[in-house]
């Protein structure tokens, strides 16, 4: 007979399992109270009274008071504490005092502004006063929109409608900007990188259309926990923030622990499958009904954990209790499973990173992540759906065999003791800045004199006038242009023209299945290529560069291709130089001129050369920041050759290593080694940012420079492999004693 | 401060930009003369700066004068402005402006519940030429066209803007001008020129500005008339085939944002007049197209200049329209002629008949699907079947005619097999043959049951 074994037991069973390797516990914490402010109109303090709320937690009312002086504010707070009162009790205190008042609430995806509007008019109804809140966004039927612009009192949208949307049909908002009291800005550190640096500029364009019709709104942001979120809500902004992070909210005991699955073949250091081990951790927890959320990196993991699981525990729970959640499945479908998930209803829920923002889905028992989620912040953001106000909560990350997991699971410290990533953004990045001046000067004309951003913008402005894009008479700029520039830019993909990936697998279906970067599509989308999307393999027939479109169609083969980039590197400008003994750290400006020449066929088992063939495609150039560090002075010990080898190994590690260490993806930061490099004829490595400009990595790189050489020489130190694995320095160099001689000339870096 | 453009040269493309130096093209950036920092708002309400060669007595060159075109100063600035005078006997086509006095009563139909009765009518016709397509704050309308009756003439009167910073008085001229008429007579105005128009009263700070006229969009009308009779419904279609009016050398609306911008940037003013010219001709076609309809409502189709329409479709989509419009007593002898009609397609035929369902004229209905369903060949289509349908039914619920509405049935559910043949059958397709099934089915059995 099956006996149900508590959450407690289950934790102390998981302690003696061999494969745990580190084990983290988090103390709990005390509810932390302050009264509801006097001034609080007592039709809300009546409705929160209905939903047993009788005082604010500390933070809440931190929040409400700075707000209250005027002051702009950035609220961190872990998931679940009651984060939305922060921003919604100072609007809606507002627009009861003066039914004049407007807000604009920010969202990252549609599906975030729609469960907050359901939230809000809750409790506008509880309140019983004319409020009107509405999301405006694709899906807002065109008969409603006028009422929205007219009279919204609060307007939910995100930030590409903003952009596309709103601004530029400035006059048709005249009602919400002339009396926009607060923006409230959710969700603040999904807005980094190219995007954040996209939505520092469209709020540079909002703040600009405000000041036109006379409002001066005060920003109210919450994010996640990042290292920088004074920082970022400030450069997001542009305005001075006060930090609100004295989180009131309650919690119980927390167990985080690393589990590393068992090495099933030593001389290649794998590893048995992460998701093998989740569908029998996850199993365990859900036949003792225990209300568990399993996280995985696609949707196709996605969909193949939660068909084990089902499989797994069909006879003692119905198929209906465990759910899967992610991108793709409808908005009500979405509701339902949230709902489910906040009653007890459904037991288990395996979701990709969606569920990662603020969705409300009440407290889980369990979290169980299978594989490391790829950023600190990201982490902590998942671990947190585990975890109740009272009693205990266990969280479980299952390593896969990548360097990046590996790293992190070996090396606990790094993980629990640092500060999560700060999130960074470069709004002078002049391809972007250039775009929003475009759309500035389409919704407004610019006076000589006009500020937009810290850099002077009259060179460019002056640019514009001789590409007749504007016109300038007398000390004005004014738009002078056919086109509507919003509809051409993009604030989401990473450069202007991307390649359009078109799946015609079958012919009667033709669609768009993804996007990618010009430079990355020379390697991964020539013709022939296998071009991997969501776990499915796809051949790619035709790369039509021309039009930027590549066709691919679906197959079942053995094998990958590695194409070869022949890469020529030019130092520009040379911005900050730190000399060491032997070695010199350098940041400025390159130009990268990339050609690919052929393309391997690798089999996948064996990892050996199959075929090959040719790649015709022109030559691109990138002008970008770099960080680079080159070899002034080499032990004379270590061969042309070798060294070439151990430079080779180097910067495998560094591009495992560095886009966990400034938080960015795998695609946006470049790692490249020259034996020679043109400029001085020294032996390098060069680190740049994937973006034309730059934003903010390499520089981050150049600064950091020290902790991310300590991180990779680590990661070859803790590599249970003999000499060499593609999980640290790579397989080709077996025989030189590499993992040993990369420490050393690591050490000199 | 040459530093960021080169800098953005070299990011768009490197190339291009020495190439562009190297011919000399990208001119060194001239040191601007630090100005007193005045805010934005302030500053786009404050009018354009005056230049120097701006001095309240302002003469234009002989360029401008050849065209017509006079200066208008006020305490806002300048813009200029073409007036054009037409004697009211002025024919346009097959129509002459002295009938716009005959038909404005009749224009009356137009008036929305919500528009107060201004009691008299005096309408002004409307058309931009603007700096690019859509509503957004940045699409500049560089040429406002106006026209109205003013005694014993037709005044065409066309404001230019030399360059961005003049739209502020022209708008205020525009301001006082406009609230003395009561209609506003446009082709796609309600979507396109009055927005873009309503949305310069704004950018320039005019937020009292109210003027509610009744608005007519001979668009929409157009659309409902004409809408599969012609191939467009585009104003310089619908003025060649109907009312009989011939462009020449008409440079077309489509080239003017681009002809605006290369005078902005070379100053030239001889190429503008084609624009002008082409936005006078649309103003002048605006009225004639007004008379039109204007004879409609009047009752005066095939008398006069208004031919009765040729095509079946064109006079049932006339008759229908005047019945929107409140002339059901206009309608009905189309409706009788359509009818009638020696050559009608099945379409019409059951468009007619479904506007006679709808109002219980049930015996005419009838008829009209009887001869749609007559000589029902191999090529029965959409409309075939419908006038099946709708007979079975009739004859099911209305005459009890079972055995009838039977044999109908049976045809439809042919018909709609050989059309349906090949074809996917998915929702609203595999739905309707569902409903034709069971139709089938209880004729079937109501058939039995009365028979024995």
């Amino acid at each position: 007979m099956f006996r149900k074994k508590s959450l407690a037991e289950v934790i102390n069973d998981l302690r003696s399992n061999e494969n745990i390797v580190h084990w983290h516990e988090i103390e709990p914490q005390e509810a932390r109270y302050a009264p509801i402010p006097e001034s609080v109109d007592t039709r809300i303090k009546a409705a929160l009274a209905k939903r047993g709320i009788e005082q604010l937690y500390s933070h809440q009312y931190s929040a409400y008071q700075a707000v209250a002086k005027g002051e702009n504010i950035v609220a961190v707070t872990p998931t679940a504490s009651g984060k939305t009162m922060c921003y919604n009790l100072p609007v809606l205190q507002a627009i009861a005092a003066d039914d004049t008042s407007r807000a604009l609430y920010l969202f990252p995806t549609k599906a975030l502004s729609q469960d907050q509007k359901s939230e809000l008019n809750e409790i506008i109804d509880e309140m019983g006063i004319d409020i009107k809140s509405f999301t405006y966004d694709g899906d807002t039927a065109p008969t409603i929109r006028q009422i929205v612009r007219k009279a919204g009192h609060i307007v939910i949208t995100n930030p590409d409608m903003l952009h596309s949307g709103i601004l530029p049909h400035h006059t048709k908002w005249v009602s919400l900007f002339e009396n926009l009291k607060y923006i409230v800005i959710d969700e603040l550190h999904t807005y980094r990188g190219v995007f954040g640096s996209h939505v520092a500029n469209v709020l540079r364009r909002l703040k600009r259309i405000c000041k036109f019709y006379g409002s001066n709104p005060t920003f109210i942001c919450t994010s996640a926990t990042i290292a920088n979120p004074k920082e970022l809500a400030e450069h997001l902004t542009g305005k001075p923030m006060r930090l609100i992070d004295d989180n009131g909210a309650p919690r119980g005991r927390k167990h985080f622990v690393f589990y590393n699955p068992p090495i099933v073949n030593k001389a290649l250091n794998i590893r048995k499958s992460a998701s093998v081990e989740v569908n029998h951790l996850a199993t365990d927890f859900l036949k003792n009904k225990i209300q568990t959320i399993v996280f995985a990196r696609s949707r196709v993991r996605v969909e193949i954990i939660l068909s084990h699981l089902q499989e797994l525990v069909k006879n003692q729970l119905g198929s209906k209790s465990i759910r899967g959640y992610r991108g793709g499945y409808l908005p009500n479908q979405r509701r339902e499973i949230e709902k489910g998930l906040r009653a007890g209803e459904i037991l288990g829920v395996v979701s990709t990173n969606a569920l990662e923002l603020g969705v409300d889905i009440g407290q889980l028992q369990v979290c169980v992540m299978t594989g490391y989620p790829g950023s600190v912040a990201s982490t902590w953001q998942q671990a947190g759906r585990a975890g109740r106000r009272h009693g205990e909560a266990l969280i479980v990350m299952v390593a896969s065999s990548t360097p990046i997991d590996q790293y992190i699971v070996n090396n606990p410290d790094y993980f629990f003791d640092r500060n999560p990533e700060s999130a960074r953004i470069n709004p002078e990045n002049l391809i972007i800045l250039v775009d929003h001046l475009r759309c500035a000067a389409y919704e407004l004309p610019f006076k000589e004199t006009e500020e937009f951003g810290t850099l002077d913008i009259t060179d460019i402005m002056e640019y514009m006038v001789e590409e007749r894009i504007l016109h300038k008479n007398g000390d004005t700029f004014y738009w002078a242009n056919q086109s509507f520039p919003a509809n051409t830019i993009s604030l989401r993909s990473a450069s202007q023209e991307n390649v359009v990936i078109v799946d015609q697998s079958n012919v009667a279906n033709v669609k768009i299945i993804g996007e990618m970067d010009r430079f990355s599509a020379m390697t991964l989308l020539h013709d022939e290529a296998i071009y991997l999307h969501e776990g499915v393999q796809f051949q790619v027939e035709k790369l039509d560069w021309e039009h930027k479109k590549a066709y691919v169609r679906e197959v079942d083969v053995e094998y990958y291709t590695d194409a070869n980039l022949a890469v020529q590197l030019k130092v520009l400008e040379i911005d900050k130089t730190n000399a060491r003994k032997k070695t010199a750290l350098n940041y400025g400006d390159v130009t990268i001129n990339a050609i690919p020449t052929i393309f391997k066929k690798i089999k996948l088992t064996t990892g050996e050369n199959i075929g090959y063939g040719p790649i015709n495609l022109p030559e691109e150039e990138l002008h970008t920041s770099a960080a680079w560090v080159e070899l002034r002075e080499v032990d004379s010990d270590i061969g042309i050759k070798t060294l070439e080898q151990l430079l080779l190994g180097i910067a495998n590690v560094l591009r495992h290593i560095v886009p966990v260490m400034v938080m960015c993806d795998r695609s946006d930061i470049h790692v490249v080694s020259q034996i020679k490099a043109a400029h001085t004829g020294h032996p390098t490595v060069f680190l740049y940012d994937h973006y034309p400009g730059g934003i903010g990595l390499a520089e981050d790189v150049y600064k950091r420079f020290d902790e991310i050489k300590e991180a990779a020489k680590n990661l070859i130190g803790k590599c249970l492999c003999e000499d060499g694995c593609p999980a640290c320095i790579g397989t080709e160099i077996i025989g030189i004693n590499g993992k040993r001689r990369s420490m050393r000339l690591l050490e000199q870096f | 401060m040459s530093g960021l453009r080169d800098k953005l040269l070299r990011l768009r493309s490197s190339q291009t930009a020495q190439e562009e130096r190297q011919a000399g093209l990208v001119s060194q950036p001239e040191v601007e003369a630090v100005q007193a920092q005045k805010p934005l708002e302030e500053a786009v309400q404050a009018g354009p700066p005056a230049a120097p060669s701006e001095s309240p007595e302002e003469t234009l060159s002989p360029e401008w004068e050849e065209m017509g075109v006079r200066i208008v100063q006020s305490t806002e600035g300048a813009f200029l402005v073409r007036e054009s005078r037409y004697p009211l006997m002025h024919r346009h086509g097959i129509h002459e402006l002295t009938e716009l006095a005959e038909v404005q009563h009749s224009l009356d139909s137009f008036r929305k519940p919500e528009n107060a009765d201004p009691g008299y009518a005096n309408l002004l016709f409307l058309d931009l030429e603007t700096t690019g397509l859509g509503v957004g704050a940045g699409n500049v309308p560089f040429m406002v066209g106006l026209a109205y009756a003013q005694d014993e003439s037709f005044i065409v009167e066309q404001m230019l803007i030399r360059h961005p910073a003049e739209e502020r008085a022209m708008i205020g001229y525009l301001s006082n001008l406009l609230p003395s008429f009561t209609h506003l007579v446009t082709y796609n105005g309600r979507t396109f020129d009055w927005p873009v128009l309503y949305n310069r009263f704004i950018l320039h700070g005019f937020r009292t500005f109210q003027w509610e006229p009744i608005h007519i969009d001979l668009l929409h009308p157009s659309r409902s008339v004409w809408r599969n009779t012609l191939v467009s419904c585009k104003l310089s279609h619908v003025e060649e085939e109907r009312l009989g009016i011939t462009r020449k050398d008409d440079v077309p609306g489509s080239l003017a944002p681009a002809i605006y911008f290369q005078f902005l940037a070379d100053g030239k003013a001889a190429p503008l007049l084609g624009v002008f010219e082409h936005n006078e001709i649309d103003m002048l076609s605006l009225a004639a197209l007004a008379i039109r309809f204007g004879h409609l409502l009047g009752g005066n189709l095939g008398k006069g200049p208004v031919p009765m329409p040729q095509e079946v479709e064109e006079l049932l989509r006339t008759g229908l329209w005047l019945e929107k419009m409140g002339k059901t007593e206009l309608a009905e002898p189309l409706f009788a002629a359509v009818a009638e009609h020696p050559r009608p397609t099945r379409k019409c035929l059951c468009m007619l008949a479904e506007r006679d369902k709808k109002c219980g004229n049930w015996q005419r209905a009838v008829i009209l699907w009887q001869k749609a369903v007559e000589d029902a060949g191999s090529r029965a289509g959409r409309h075939d079947y419908e006038a099946h349908i709708e007979l079975a039914m009739y004859y099911e619920h209305k005459t009890k005619q079972l055995d009838e509405a039977l044999v109908l049935a049976e045809e439809a559910y042919e018909i709609a097999q050989r059309r349906l043949a090949g074809l996917r059958l998915q929702g609203k397709r595999r739905a309707e043959l569902e409903l034709l099934r069971k139709r089938i089915e209880r004729l079937q059995k109501k058939l039995i049951k009365y028979s024995s």
